[in-house]
């Protein structure tokens, strides 16, 4: 069945979207990050200009974060503090964000910064959770006891000033390290047209130490807010919201999310921290390999909206 | 724009079997109908040309070079004017039709089609290679084309050309050109209007989202949150 996109002015399949929305649902719902960098290019590789696509499925993302998050709620793993004060300097990076990229187009480097910053941040990212990944399932695999070398947080999490209590998250630490990351992953989150849950996910993880239940839920809390911000944005400043995409992305989107979210309970966190791993690494040499392997048309036509 | 000899001048009287597309939520692209007709006082039919042209937009064209290894994009070089839709039927080749001084002094078929390029990039020096790049691709995009048995004639007189337009072909207003020739020169010319227009809830939803963007903004913020929160409600009952 077809459907004609009002903003977009082109139909689409609904079936597909919809399937799409599942896809990616599910996994957002499974590894706690908004999917945004999966989706568009599976959007513009449809052939939904990429303003667009960027700015409808945050739609997608505000929706399945929202149904994951709301269950997350109910057993108690989202520090809604730690969350806000990431979102807080998100929102700020955020802005900067859309400062650089104007700039950066205006040189005419943009697609240049956008393909090495996909390609080192998502196989540096993907690379750093496989390796640490394996190393634990290999350990348990075995019968070693899990390695905890770090378990002692980095010390200067705990010199900075401005301590604050988050007690879901089991930390006294000062303000300054989440608005920092918040602030970074808002700027490249920005850069990229993604919400940055995959950015933030490993922060938590690797950086803050934060508790392992927490980490899903919270991420997804700080998604909603920087998606809410994004949508809201893009319909008043570039008119690219489409309503009617958004809403078949997000039906499929809120059906995979829940799935997602049941299917993780019979995983062990380092398993599907390796999936996770894995598919962020696919995404990141794919479109680093675009730098490296001759175009088949040398010439990129972009169409009005595009 | 051309002075027509009264003499050989032939009538000519076209039509579209619509003038108005309607592009609702099922709209999957449309076929429109061209007929003409004419009536010369002697002689083989004429030849006939049917440029159909839509909204002009802005096009950006990219090249992707090689530097230091790595495939880049070069400067955009942004076409302004190109139409959004364009299709040249005739009933014969139109080289065979015309000379190409003519056909570039009418904008006459894909290869003169007027398309400027914008002052801070007519520098480049291979513009023709962008040009036929941006011909190349739009007609892979089906919104460009060029068919030299486009026109048929169905007798002496009557003659027909279908118009297809794609799903996405551009919202706007087109215009359907019919040219008549006689032995290399133009002899007849008329332009019927034809508008392609969004209607009912697909009308709504643009306009909406342009005249009262916050509040589109925040109704499709509303919508989603509201969607995961119902979603999150269902799947905890069962």
């Amino acid at each position: 069945m077809e459907l004609y996109l009002p903003i977009a002015e082109m139909s689409v399949n609904v079936w597909l979207m919809a399937g799409l929305g599942v896809g990616v649902g599910f996994l957002s719902g499974l590894f706690g990050v908004g999917g945004g960098f999966l989706m568009a290019p599976v959007l513009v590789t449809l052939g939904i200009p990429p303003s667009i696509a960027v700015a409808s499925q945050a739609g997608h993302v505000l929706a399945t974060s929202t149904s994951s998050v709301s269950s997350y709620r109910r057993q108690d793993s989202v520090d809604f503090r730690m969350g806000l004060m990431m979102a807080a300097g998100g929102v700020v990076g955020a802005g900067m964000g859309v400062e650089i990229f104007r700039i950066l187009r205006l040189m005419g480097q943009i697609d240049l910064m956008i393909s090495v910053i996909y390609l080192v941040f998502l196989c540096g990212i993907g690379g750093l959770m496989a390796r640490e990944s394996l190393t634990s399932l290999l350990r348990r695999k075995k019968g070693l006891p899990p390695v905890r070398p770090k378990l002692k947080r980095p010390p200067w999490l705990y010199a900075l000033p401005f301590k604050m209590r988050f007690p879901r998250s089991g930390l006294y630490i000062s303000v300054i390290p989440p608005l920092f990351i918040g602030f970074i992953v808002g700027i490249l989150a920005a850069l990229m047209g993604v919400g940055g849950g995959f950015l933030i996910v490993p922060a938590m993880i690797y950086i803050l130490r934060m508790k392992a239940s927490v980490v899903v839920g919270t991420s997804l809390f700080q998604v909603i807010i920087t998606a809410t911000v994004t949508m809201i944005l893009q319909a008043v400043r570039n008119h690219t919201v489409d309503a009617v995409l958004a809403f078949l992305l997000l039906i499929g989107g809120v059906i995979g999310g829940q799935l997602g979210i049941r299917f993780g309970t019979r995983f062990r966190a380092d398993e599907l921290r390796l999936v996770l791993a894995l598919i962020i690494l696919t995404a990141g040499l794919q479109m680093g390999l675009t730098l490296f392997i001759p175009p088949e048309d040398p010439f990129v036509l972009i169409r009005p909206g595009g | 724009m051309i002075d027509f000899d009264p003499i050989v001048t032939n009538q000519l009287a076209t039509d579209l079997t619509q003038s108005r597309v309607e592009v609702s939520s099922s709209f999957q692209g449309a076929k429109v109908i061209l007929y003409g007709a004419t009536l010369q006082p002697d002689g083989p039919p004429p030849d006939v040309i049917v440029v159909v042209r839509g909204p002009e937009t802005d096009l950006r064209l990219m090249r992707k070079v090689r530097k230091a290894g790595l495939w880049l994009n070069s400067r955009p070089m942004i076409f302004e004017g190109a139409p959004g839709f364009y299709m040249a039927a005739s009933s014969r080749p139109l080289s065979e039709i015309s000379r190409n001084e003519m056909r570039y002094h009418l904008g006459l078929g894909l290869d003169y089609m007027p398309m400027d390029i914008a002052a801070e990039t007519a520098h480049q020096t291979d513009y023709a290679d962008w040009r036929r790049a941006v011909v190349r691709l739009q007609q892979k995009n089906g919104l460009y084309s060029d068919n030299a048995s486009g026109v048929r004639f169905i007798d002496r007189h009557l003659f027909r050309a279908e118009v297809e337009l794609p799903s996405d072909a551009p919202i706007g207003t087109y215009t359907a050109e019919v040219w008549l020739f006689r032995n290399g020169l133009p002899v007849n010319y008329s332009v019927k209007p034809l508008t392609v227009e969004k209607v009912g809830f697909e009308r709504f939803v643009y306009d909406f989202a342009h005249r009262h963007a916050w509040i589109y903004g925040l109704i499709c913020v509303l919508m989603s949150m509201g969607m995961g929160l119902i979603a999150s409600r269902l799947f905890r009952r069962r």
